[in-house]
C-alpha cells in the first residue's frame, strides 16, 4: 500500500514538474507580435521625411523620460494634458492621437483622441486630457507609456515610448502595494513558523501512557471499597441523607 | 509537509511578491512581457532556494530545541521479545 502511494506521489510530482516546465517554455516562446506592445520609437516607421513629432506631458517633453531612471513622476489623481505636436516641410494627416500604458506587455489602459475632420497640414497639434482617476487607487509604480500619431488609414506615423512613475494618493494608498505588503508579511511569518512543520512530516507522536490519578486518603478508589454482601449501596445522594437544618426563629 | 518544502513554498511566493513590489516602488520595469516573466522566474527560484534553506535551518533548530525524536519514536515494549 505504501509502495502504491509512494508511486502515486511520484507520478503526481512528475506530472506537475512537466506541466510547470511546459508552461514556462510556452511563456518564454510567445512571439513578440502576439503581445500588445506597441512598436518602438518611430525610427523605422513610414512617417514623412522632414516632419518633427513631439509629445509633451504637462509642458514637459516626454523624450526626456525615455528611460526608467528618468521617468516622469506624476500623480494619477491629477489630470494631465498631453500635447501631440508635429511640424515640418511636408504635409501629413493625423487622425488619432493615442496614449497606451503597458504592464506585462499588455496595454492596461488606452486613451485616444480622434480628429473629426483630419486634414493634411505641415504642422499641427492635438491636445489630450487624461484623468486616470479610475486606476489611481490601484496602480502605483513604474509604467511604460506609448504616445502614437495615427494616420486615417490606421498607420502609425510616429510613436514614442516614455516612462511614468505613478505615485499613489497620500504617497502609499494604492491597493496593490498594500496587498503585496500583506502577502509578504504573512509569508515571512509563515517562513519563521516553518520549523514547527518539521513535526508534520513525521509520525504523529504517541500519547504518553495515562497515569492514574493521584490517590488521596480522603477519596479511596471505588474498587477498593467494594460493597459487602447484603449491603446495598445507597442510590440517594448524600445531600438528601443529611437532615434538614433544624431550628429557626419562630 | 516538511519545514524545507514549506520554506521553499513561502520563498517562491515571497520572491514573486518582491519582484512586483519593486515595480510598485519604481525600481523595476515590468512593462514588457518577456523580461517581466524572467524577473518573476528569477525571483521565484531565488526565493524558493533561500526559503528552502531557511526552512531547513529553522526545522533543524526546532528539532534541536524540542525533543521530537523521543516523542515520535515507536513505543518501546519492555516486556517484548
Amino acid at each position: 500500500m505504501r509502495f502504491i502511494l509512494r508511486r502515486r506521489a511520484g507520478g503526481v510530482l512528475t506530472s506537475r514538474l512537466v506541466l510547470g516546465l511546459t508552461m514556462v517554455a510556452l511563456l518564454l516562446t510567445i512571439p513578440s507580435f502576439t503581445s500588445a506592445s506597441a512598436p518602438a520609437s518611430g525610427a523605422s516607421l513610414p512617417h514623412a521625411l522632414g516632419t518633427t513629432y513631439t509629445v509633451t506631458w504637462n509642458t514637459v517633453d516626454v523624450s526626456t523620460a525615455s528611460s526608467t531612471s528618468s521617468a516622469l513622476s506624476v500623480d494619477f489623481t491629477q489630470s494631465a494634458t498631453v500635447w501631440f505636436n508635429w511640424s515640418g516641410t511636408s504635409s501629413v494627416t493625423i487622425a488619432n492621437a493615442q496614449l497606451q500604458m503597458f504592464y506585462f506587455g499588455f496595454a492596461v489602459t488606452t486613451r485616444t483622441v480622434t480628429e473629426t475632420n483630419p486634414t493634411a497640414s505641415a504642422s499641427g497639434h492635438i491636445p489630450l486630457t487624461w484623468t486616470p482617476l479610475s486606476i489611481a487607487y490601484v496602480l502605483a509604480g513604474l509604467y511604460k507609456i506609448t504616445a502614437s500619431f495615427i494616420a486615417p488609414n490606421g498607420t502609425t506615423m510616429f510613436s514614442e515610448n516614455f516612462y511614468l512613475r505613478a505615485t499613489a494618493l497620500y504617497g502609499f494608498v494604492a491597493a496593490i502595494p498594500i496587498v503585496l505588503l500583506i502577502i509578504a508579511i504573512y509569508e515571512v511569518y509563515a517562513l519563521v513558523r516553518s520549523g514547527r512543520y518539521a513535526m508534520l512530516g513525521r509520525k504523529p507522536a504517541t500519547p504518553p501512557p495515562s497515569t492514574p490519578p493521584p490517590k488521596t486518603p480522603e477519596s479511596a478508589p471505588p474498587t477498593e471499597s467494594a460493597p459487602t454482601e447484603g449491603e446495598t449501596p445507597s442510590a440517594t445522594p448524600p445531600a438528601e441523607e443529611t437532615p434538614p437544618a433544624s431550628g429557626g426563629s419562630s | 509537509m516538511s519545514a524545507t518544502s514549506h520554506g521553499a513554498a513561502c520563498g517562491v511566493v515571497l520572491g514573486i511578491v518582491i519582484v512586483i513590489f519593486l515595480q510598485q516602488i519604481a525600481y523595476l520595469d515590468l512593462s514588457d512581457l518577456v523580461p517581466a516573466i524572467e524577473y518573476l522566474l528569477i525571483g521565484g527560484i531565488v526565493g524558493g532556494l533561500l526559503g528552502a534553506g531557511i526552512g531547513y535551518a529553522l526545522g533543524r533548530s526546532y528539532l534541536a530545541r524540542h525533543d521530537v525524536a523521543q516523542a515520535t519514536a515507536p513505543p518501546k515494549n519492555a516486556d517484548g521479545p
